[in-house]
């Protein structure tokens, strides 16, 4: 009798202590809003992006003095996006248009290599991406007053990263001048390196192709989607207009070559 | 038919033997350094002025020198071809017959020293190519040493301040600089100095097989490797995470101080003044900070992100980390080291400098703490509540230091030092920041969190190491 007692009570404790614990988890998740009311945007974005981007999503935020040493010594400042100017690097569209929802998902969810921008992929709903998304297009008028343009189209030829490409590659970077930023050996040393100077005055140093992966990623796709849309805000300019879409997958396939990608 | 093919087959293969035994008699009666002797003698004759003279370098034996060095426990033959090298006579001579430069015979005498002590090369060999060890089949260690570096030998006997006073001071340049940037910071030398990389005792006189040549250009020696590696040390070892900034000139110098890092100590009666370790010496906080520190945390100003150590290295005169940090923990800090980083843990039993050091060090990096004490909590911070701190860590703190605090941007919460820490230091760190790191304040000053929940973060930080 006495057994079952005690049973009786240690269960009614357990039972006692989960529902307890039950409504503590509750009242947390209150507290951090994770699915109590609608989503939203700006709840997020202050929660997680304005640390860097800052409250009024101008790259201001109290994180933002970041720096990176390459191996080489060189030291990089890295800047939170300034979303005010609604100016962006990586887009699937042409220069000077306003990327795709999707190219700022993908951000979002894999973050940037190099900088400090991390995936979110886990991290949140769709729906809290989407949301984040809509409140960060509120920091810019250009989303409102511009129609957004179609994704340019990337479909690699089978050729690319062949020796006969790389050739030819090698003879654009040359008769484009790569060089006077990006320097003879890809290593970001031209002479005009040190003169380049982004949208907002910063000086933006030209990209060491031989630290592997672009920012954006590292696939052949990427390289030639830079070529094609520009680096808006940058010194890097579009290609769509002055090389051919042959003429880039080849440039391409030199870059590859520089980043130790292909022999 | 068949007798006359093997008579041709033999007469061919004895001549070419044939050949090949007179070449060989050839080279063993007219060696090189009997061709240079015997021109010795010949522009001896031109240069003496009376008969006498002339008749006695006439009658002048060709025939192997050698100099037996009972102390030094070698034989060097090289004066069989650098024959006029104590004759004033051979002043305008070309080499191998010129007379050696400079005054150093006068207080180094041919046969206490010999050659190759401060040249190396082989001393035994009686061939050019063997002697000076140079050219890819020969594969000696110590190769002659060119011009530039061969004040390393000096530095056998002489200590710094002589060699200074003569002008011979590019061992005790490349000292200075080894100690201004902070190379021992990886390097042992003398039992004090970091782990990360090689010890360098001795490294001056360790075999070739010792460094990895494959990428060195030119001669695969010792010192065209130290050079190149100065230059550039992830082109010979990838994988190094070596920190140097030098000009071509540097390099040099730097090349020569480690080349007279040799494992070898000179017998004592060679040796002039004992050799000083500037270790040994009683530093101050500047002197052990650029000895020490400066290779990888510079003026100590900036917190940088390393790509070639993958972790930041922080700002470690940041008067915003030296107000939240007092002298028992930055003690701690050095002394411990930051496992799991490229901090080495600088202790007496591990890199090998004294508390005294460590102490002075200390005293040095709080210079720059600002006056006042941080504001306390007006709660005590270890009654906090982890399991609410979790969720706001990982909402806020993740981003840069990792789901599980293993660190990214941000340093690592898992570690030792950082676990030992009082709660309230970690509480007061993330309330105020590290003002010009990216590391922000979370209280009042910047996020606005409450005390409360910044205690909270506190106490969950405290319990990482012991989550998986």
């Amino acid at each position: 009798m006495e057994g079952l007692n005690k049973a009786q009570n240690g269960a009614a404790v357990l039972f006692c202590s989960m529902l307890f614990s039950f409504v503590l988890i509750g009242t947390v998740q209150n507290a951090y809003g994770a699915d109590s009311e609608a989503v939203s945007g700006k709840k997020i974005y202050e929660e997680r992006c304005q640390i860097c981007h800052g409250e009024k999503g101008d790259g201001k935020g109290l994180a933002s003095n970041m720096r990176r040493m390459e191996k080489s010594g060189r030291i990089l400042k890295v800047t939170p996006r300034d979303f005010t100017r609604g100016v962006f690097r990586f887009r699937s569209t042409a220069t000077g248009c306003m990327p795709a929802d999707a190219d700022l998902l993908r951000l979002v969810d894999v973050g940037i290599t190099r900088s400090f921008m991390p995936g979110h992929k886990d991290e949140l709903k769709p729906e809290e991406k989407k949301a984040v998304i809509e409140h960060i297009k509120t920091f810019s008028n250009r989303w409102k007053d511009e129609a957004p343009c179609d994704p340019i189209p990337v479909k690699k030829p089978s050729w690319v990263g062949s020796k006969s490409s790389v050739e030819k590659g090698r003879i654009i970077y040359k008769k484009m001048k790569c060089w006077e930023c990006h320097g003879d050996d890809g290593k970001g040393g031209g002479p005009k390196a040190d003169k380049i100077k982004d949208d907002w005055g910063a000086p933006i140093p030209p990209f060491n192709f031989t630290v592997g992966a672009l920012k954006r990623g590292g696939t052949p796709e990427d390289v030639y989607i830079t070529y094609t849309s520009g680096l808006d805000g940058t010194g890097m300019p579009s290609y769509e207009d002055s090389l051919n879409e042959q003429d880039r997958w080849n440039l391409c396939s030199y870059t590859l070559k520089l980043m130790g990608l292909v022999k | 038919m068949r007798n006359r093919f093997y008579f041709w087959v033999l007469f061919l293969s004895t001549s070419v033997l044939l050949i090949f035994a007179i070449f060989a008699a050839y080279r063993a009666f007219s060696p090189e350094w009997a061709d240079y002797q015997a021109e010795y003698k010949k522009e001896l004759v031109k240069v003496v002025k009376d008969e006498a003279a002339k008749s006695k370098a006439r009658s002048l034996p060709i025939e192997i020198q050698q100099m037996y060095l009972a102390d030094l426990n070698g034989i060097d033959r090289c004066t069989s071809c650098h024959i006029g090298f104590d004759n004033p006579l051979m002043a305008k001579s070309k080499v191998p017959l010129k007379e050696h430069s400079g005054d150093y015979l006068k207080v180094h005498s041919a046969e206490k020293f010999g050659c190759t002590v401060c040249h190396y090369g082989q001393g035994r060999a009686t061939n050019r190519k063997e002697a000076h060890g140079l050219g890819h089949d020969t594969h000696w260690d110590f190769p002659i040493i060119p011009a530039k570096y061969l004040q390393s030998a000096c530095a056998q006997c002489h200590d710094a301040a002589m060699l200074q006073a003569k002008g011979w001071d590019q061992a005790a340049k490349g000292e200075k600089l080894v100690n201004e940037k902070g190379c021992r910071g990886c390097h042992k030398l003398n039992n004090v100095g970091g782990v990360l990389g090689k010890a360098l005792e001795g490294v001056g006189s360790k075999p070739i097989a010792y460094f990895p040549m494959g990428a060195v250009q030119g001669e695969k020696t010792t010192y065209s490797w130290f050079k190149q590696h100065f230059i550039d040390p992830r082109n010979l070892v990838p994988e190094s995470e070596m920190k140097i900034s030098v000009t071509d000139e540097e390099a040099d110098l730097l090349t020569t101080y480690v080349l007279s890092l040799r494992a070898g100590e000179m017998p004592k009666q060679y040796r002039r003044l004992a050799i000083t370790d500037g270790a040994k010496q009683p530093a101050d906080g500047e002197t052990l900070y650029k000895r020490y520190c400066i290779a990888c945390h510079g003026e100590g100003k900036d917190s940088i992100f390393d790509e070639t150590f993958n972790h930041t290295v922080p700002a470690i005169r940041n008067p915003a980390m030296l107000r939240a940090l007092d002298d028992k923990n930055l003690k701690k800090i050095v002394s411990d080291g930051r496992m799991g980083t490229q901090m080495t843990s600088w202790k007496a039993t591990a890199a090998g400098l004294p508390e005294r050091d460590i102490e002075e060090l200390v005293v040095y990096l709080a210079k720059n703490r600002p006056a006042g004490k941080p504001a306390a909590f007006s709660f005590p911070i270890s009654k906090a509540d982890p399991k609410h701190g979790e969720t706001i860590f990982k909402m806020r703190c993740a981003l840069c230091h990792g789901k599980k605090g293993e660190g990214g941007l941000g340093l690592n919460l898992r570690n030792p030092v950082v676990q030992a820490f009082d709660p309230e230091v970690l509480a007061v760190t993330v309330r105020d920041g590290r003002k010009d790191t990216p590391m922000p304040p979370f209280g009042k000053d910047g996020v606005n969190l409450k005390d409360q929940d910044i205690a909270d973060v506190a106490s969950y930080v405290k319990t990482l190491a012991q989550r998986k």
